[in-house]
């Protein structure tokens, strides 16, 4: 009678016993993170008085930050703060967690920075735009199936593939209505993640998709032509970026880490801009693609330093109003409850750190 | 300290395994039934391997769809080594994403093992409490119904309570994997014959005997099974609770892989998760056979 419940003891025990040695197997591996990032030198007199404790949300997407990130340069000039990165898989992600109260920076797209912005969202977070990771240009393009199709026009009663709420999304559509194309009627726009892409091309279940790298090679490359791209609408007065958002309440007590966060980013947009090659290694080590794709997709987003950032095209003035029109648009789109006046946009764009950053 | 006692137990009840009756005279057929049965698996896998070949070989798939065995096993090998960037550069990668892939499956199955862990601590003496008393008359619609909700529709709420890194998704895992522990020990416990408690009970078995050695050891084979059930379905929750910051994770390193269209390595990541399931299930069955011979018998 005894043996049994031992036994029955044991059974549990041992479960417990092989859950509590997994445990104890993983705990030293999370913490090797910082792996095989290379020692770097900060390349500016690194700040030691900066102590602050920053969280950030980074993406997979070829630009500065992910520089910044894989040769430890935050760490190496700000050597006595506590800096931890969160990836995120979607600016959408990045919102949630702000929310959450998670991170204290964070790379998103502009039209989730608009999105933060604008009611409702603006109740729960309160960001300020600070810098700009990229413009995006032919990184994010229209690719059609039917190479006879030359013109925006020509896409009435097609099918077209796009992520929802990105700003692949808001192009596509600037660029239908721009061309007259009512995007709920005379085309059928779906919501499709971009690894889906490849599939549903193949087998002819759309026609057309606005995407970004690497489906959008693989779609090139599957026969497909570019029939616009984000470079195209930007000219047309609708530019999209993927953009350095920052708690604002975060932002006022920690000036000095942004200043050196700031003059980081530049540096490191100076890396890319002046040795692309040691620069794609470091996007390819983070995304784990080939560094000759990385290199490529540098191409297609076009990089600012500080002081062009700082200028009145970019967060000293034009951004706000870009952020305004973006609102617009999400307002149509159902995405937001209201597009708010210029002022509160104006509100959410601080060119502080990248004008500090630029002297 | 717990974890101490449990060693002890797990070593007291260790020599009594190999005193079951009957096993040593019967090995030598059961091997050469074990043997054979290997040798069919090995054929079919080994068919399984060169269809795959052959059907990339002749290129009847494109290898964005399905990459041949070779690519997959480049992909695996590149995942566990460390392997400059580019040819000839010095800049070393550190398998994927910084991590190897092993290292990638361990951080899941931490994962795991803690949900689940905290699963069955939470959930064997919740069903058992709620099989005998009148708990379970008012928790059973509650445990039905978070049952029935598929775990990925609340992780948005899990991160937004307890953030993104590893606390939400043991909490996820732990909500996944805690109802079908519990309902099993319910079910066990209802399914323990009467008469052998009024067998017990006509011996003079105290209520607290009773339970301690016979209701419990009769109601443990089923645990152990809800408890397999759990793993099987914190394995399914696991890979998706890890796109989001999910590396290292095997999960997150798929979701991530798939982004960048990296079949080679989405299907490594496959075949990795799948034979570590299947290890794992191995591992908890011959655990039953060896900790609760009486299934089926009592």
């Amino acid at each position: 009678m005894r043996t049994s419940l031992t036994r029955g003891l044991a059974a549990l025990g041992a479960v417990a016993l092989s859950t509590s040695l997994a445990a104890c197997g993983g705990d030293s591996e999370t913490s090797a993170d910082a792996g095989a990032a290379p020692a770097t030198d900060c390349p500016f007199e690194p700040d030691e008085s900066v102590t602050s404790t920053a969280r950030i949300a980074w993406q997979a997407i070829p630009n500065a930050d992910v520089v910044v990130k894989d040769l430890g340069l935050l760490e190496a000039c700000l050597p006595n703060a506590d800096i931890s990165w969160v990836q995120a898989a979607s600016g959408g992600d990045v919102i949630t967690y702000y929310g959450a109260g998670e991170v204290d920076l964070g790379l998103m797209g502009s039209a989730p920075a608009t999105r933060a912005s604008s009611a409702p969202a603006m109740r729960d977070v309160d960001l300020a735009v600070v810098w700009i990771h990229d413009v995006i240009g032919d990184a994010e393009s229209l690719i059609v199936k039917d190479a006879s199709i030359t013109d925006v026009a020509d896409l009435e009663g097609t099918t077209i593939a796009t992520p929802f709420s990105s700003t692949a999304h808001y192009s596509l559509l600037q660029a239908l209505a721009d061309a007259g194309l009512d995007p709920a009627k005379d085309v059928e726009v779906i919501n499709l993640d971009p690894e889906k892409m490849p599939a549903a091309w193949q087998s002819d279940q759309v026609d057309a998709a606005w995407v970004w790298d690497p489906v959008q090679s693989q779609l090139l490359e599957d026969g497909g032509t570019r029939l616009l791209s984000s470079a195209d609408t930007a000219a047309a007065g609708r530019p999209t970026f993927d953009v350095g958002t920052v708690e604002r309440s975060w932002a006022a007590d920690n000036e000095d880490f942004l200043t050196m966060w700031a003059k980081v980013q530049d540096h490191a947009v100076g890396l890319i801009q002046d040795d692309p090659v040691a620069a794609a290694d470091s996007v390819a080590v983070v995304l784990g693609i080939d560094p000759e794709a990385a290199e490529a997709q540098f191409e297609g987003l076009d990089y600012l330093r500080a002081d062009e950032q700082a200028s009145a095209d970019y967060l000293g003035g034009k951004l706000a109003r870009d952020l305004r029109t973006t609102a617009e648009f999400l307002y149509e789109q159902g995405e937001i409850d209201a597009v708010g006046p210029q002022a509160q946009y104006d509100e959410h764009v601080d060119a502080g750190p990248a004008t500090r950053a630029a002297q | 300290m717990w974890f101490d006692d449990s060693m002890a137990l797990l070593a007291t009840s260790s020599p009594a395994a190999p005193a079951r009756p009957g096993t040593g005279p019967r090995r030598p057929p059961r091997t050469a039934a074990r043997l054979r049965r290997a040798g069919v698996h090995a054929l079919s896998l080994a068919v399984l391997v060169a269809a795959w070949w052959l059907i990339t070989r002749l290129e009847l798939v494109r290898p964005l769809y399905l990459p041949g065995p070779g690519a997959v096993w480049d992909a695996f090998v590149q995942a566990n080594t460390d392997h400059p960037v580019r040819e000839g550069s010095d800049r070393m990668v550190r398998g994927e994403q910084n991590h190897y892939l092993w290292e990638h499956l361990l951080a899941s199955l931490r994962r795991i093992a803690i949900g689940v862990g905290a699963a069955i601590v939470v959930g064997v003496p919740l069903g058992l409490l709620m099989a005998t008393t009148w708990v379970g008359v008012v928790l059973e619609p509650y445990l039905n119904f978070l049952r029935s909700l598929p775990p990925l529709a609340y992780i948005g709420l899990l991160i937004v309570w307890f953030g993104i890194g590893d606390t939400s998704k043991i909490w996820l895992l732990f909500l996944a994997a805690f109802p079908p522990v519990a309902m099993a020990t319910i079910s066990g416990v209802r399914g323990v014959r009467e008469d052998m408690l009024n067998a017990a009970r006509s011996l003079g078995a105290s209520r607290r005997q009773v339970l301690t050695s016979v209701a419990l050891p009769a109601t443990l084979p089923e645990v152990l099974t809800g408890v397999r059930v759990a793993v099987g379905f914190a394995w399914t929750t696991v890979v998706a609770a890890e796109i989001a910051n999910g590396i290292p994770g095997i999960g997150g390193l798929a979701y991530l892989a798939g982004e960048q269209l990296n079949s080679a390595l989405v299907i490594a990541c496959i075949v990795v998760i799948g034979l570590a399931a299947i290890a794992l299930d191995l591992g908890l069955k011959s655990l039953e056979r060896a900790l609760v011979p009486w299934r089926g018998k009592a």
